[in-house]
């Protein structure tokens, strides 16, 4: 079959017939070296489709191997390039067919690129720049920090370590900003507002009662505590602790009167001994203690026997009165030298628990 | 029905002139079919309507490009008639005039037209750098640091990169596109992307490659903003060389005459 196809071309042309093809070569050959034979028997031998597969197998060879090799190709300092085109040349000799045509002809154009590339890089003139020399200078410029003792290998950056400060690229950009002539940006001078809606309400309370009732609740038991406490202290704790003080000092000698200022004053307080009035004006309140007057007209208190109380209302020995009684700081201390106090009757509730 | 029809047929803006009050016809229009409207029609178009209208219209197309410009994504014609100026389109031209004037005046801008053929716009600023660090101390961008370094490579290296020469310098720099950079993030996406959508870098394939290589460009925005001269300098300055050495590099920085030259030089 004179017809072959194979894959992985590009172009597809199907073989023409025979008659064509002398043709073809002609016009194809006036393009290169006119070294080809267009005799008809030679054209015979060359029609083995194997053979025509192995032509443009080893175009397709060709054409891969130069693109691999495109850096050796186009470094200056060697003539690969030429040797290239000979190889082509040489290749040349063979084809017969469009189709192996076309693949030399995309075997021109790789080679084309490749020598337009090598001619850019001669026609370099002036001072060399080197990429790799560039990017030391600015690595050096943005700061870079060289380790002294050794490399640590961990960059892949070469033969420099250390490591870079974190505004390194903010230091290029600053630099760039005075060779760019960029519009600034326009943002709006007080920021704009955080667009983000506001928790809802619902939630707030809830945080809120969250955050205070605790509070709340912790301050009510402390509150009542003391407020019982001191609501104690005043009215039956103390009123009962010295009632018991006058009822002892009044069974120990029942019949000896105690003198009332002996009882309250505290010679060395002088709030505990205005406190010690106040509780016992509660007493004698009460009907629990009475306070009298002895021969010598000084006041004397004693505790209320049981017995009596029931005679009270009838009573004519228990009159009801009220006087008020003040002691001030002066009257406190003469009393003390006057009576000659030297401890207190009425000792103060902490000592008293010890 | 049949209106529409004819004007779809005609596509010419003197239809869509008379049309100027009903805009729903206008809008039916294709933003591609956008023609400019001869001097002639633009003054017709402006008798129909008052100045402050007018105004109204310049000053909308202002704060369009200022925010498009904060993203450094250039302006196309189409969006800017089919999104802004709408039924004013009659008049697009003496808008485009009164804005460019604005930015001009008030804002210190220049509004250019960086692709003649599929009408982008850009803002440059029209006031030149100065030597020296700028005075006022604005956060930096780190990419605007990658890009320069980008644009010098290729400037260097006479104005065309293959891709892969790119991307060994800033693995030299310790930024690798295969891996996330701290400051950059995706580092490829930046480079191919970005910054060419921003028309600061052309990123084109080369044809008859196998893998797949693409080379890199200066790209429009890069050619009227980026000064060559400038980057030069700081070369000089790196290396501790005369900028002039780069004899090449030097020609080409002068020829285009200044810093900046509207439009694109090649």
């Amino acid at each position: 079959m004179k017809k072959a196809k194979g894959g992985g071309d590009a172009l597809r042309q199907n073989d023409s017939a025979d008659p064509r093809k002398g043709e073809q070569q002609q016009q194809q050959s006036d393009g290169y070296d006119g070294d080809c034979d267009f005799a008809a028997d030679l054209q015979d031998e060359n029609n083995d489709p194997g053979l025509r597969r192995e032509i443009r197998s080893k175009y397709r060879d060709f054409i891969d191997s130069v693109q691999q090799n495109r850096e050796e190709l186009l470094t200056p300092s060697n003539n690969k390039l030429s040797e290239v085109l000979e190889e082509a040349n040489k290749l040349f000799k063979d084809v017969q067919n469009v189709r192996e045509a076309a693949l030399d002809a995309h075997l021109l154009v790789v080679a084309t690129n490749l020598g337009k590339e090598k001619a850019n890089q001669l026609a370099a003139e002036g001072a060399a720049f080197d990429t790799t020399v560039f990017a030391e200078r600015l690595l050096s410029f943005m700061g870079l920090n060289r380790l002294e003792d050794g490399e640590d290998g961990q960059q892949s950056g070469g033969a420099a370590g250390g490591y870079l400060p974190p505004d390194a690229w903010h230091r290029v950009a600053r630099r760039a900003e005075s060779c760019i002539q960029a519009a600034p940006t326009f943002n709006y001078m007080m920021g704009s507002f955080h667009a983000e809606p506001p928790p809802p309400p619902a939630k707030r309370k809830i945080e809120w009662r969250k955050a205070h009732g605790k509070e709340a609740e912790r301050t009510m038991p402390t509150q009542l505590k003391t407020m019982e406490g001191s609501h104690q202290e005043v009215t039956e704790k103390d009123v009962e602790r010295i009632l018991g003080y006058l009822k002892s000092y009044h069974q120990d000698d029942p019949t000896s009167p105690i003198s009332y200022y002996e009882f309250v004053i505290d010679p060395n307080s002088f709030s505990r001994t205005v406190e010690n009035i106040f509780h016992t004006s509660f007493l004698v309140r009460d009907g629990l203690a009475q306070v009298y007057m002895d021969d010598d007209k000084l006041p004397c208190i004693a505790p209320v026997e049981e017995g009596e109380e029931g005679e009270v209302g009838a009573g004519e020995s228990f009159s009801k009165n009220q006087c008020i009684v003040s002691i001030s700081l002066k009257t406190w201390k003469e009393i003390i030298e006057a009576y000659d106090i030297k401890d207190a009757m009425i000792q103060p509730p902490n000592t008293q628990n010890e | 029905m049949s209106q529409r029809k004819r004007l779809s047929n005609t596509q010419s803006s003197s239809q869509s002139k008379r049309q100027s009050g009903a805009s729903v016809a206008q809008e039916e229009n294709d933003d591609t079919t956008f023609t400019q409207p001869s001097t002639s029609q633009v003054q017709r178009g402006m008798q129909k309507l008052t100045p402050a209208q007018v105004d109204q219209k310049t000053a909308e197309v202002v704060q369009y490009f200022l925010v498009k410009d904060q993203k450094k994504i250039p302006v196309r014609r189409a969006d800017l008639v089919k999104h802004v100026v709408k039924e004013y389109r009659t008049i697009y031209p003496e808008i485009m005039k009164r804005a460019s004037r604005t930015f001009d005046q008030v804002f210190g801008l220049k509004m250019i037209e960086i692709d003649a053929k599929n009408h982008m716009y850009i803002l440059i600023n029209k006031l030149e750098p100065g030597d020296g660090a700028s005075p006022i101390k604005s956060p930096t961008n780190p990419k605007m640091g990658l890009l320069f370094v980008i644009l010098s490579v290729i400037f260097m290296k006479g104005g065309v990169v293959r891709e892969n020469l790119i991307w060994n310098t800033l693995k030299k720099l310790r930024v690798d596109p295969r891996e996330k950079h701290e400051d950059f993030g995706d580092v490829k996406k930046v480079v191919t992307d970005e910054f060419v959508r921003q028309r600061y870098l052309e990123y084109v394939r080369i044809p008859h490659t196998e893998p797949v290589e693409h080379e890199f460009r200066w790209g429009q925005r890069a050619d009227v903003e980026v000064s060559k001269t400038k980057i030069l300098e700081f070369m000089g300055q790196l290396h501790e060389q005369d900028p002039q050495s780069w004899s090449q590099q030097y020609r080409e920085a002068h020829s285009v005459s200044g810093s900046t030259q509207p439009g694109s030089s090649r």
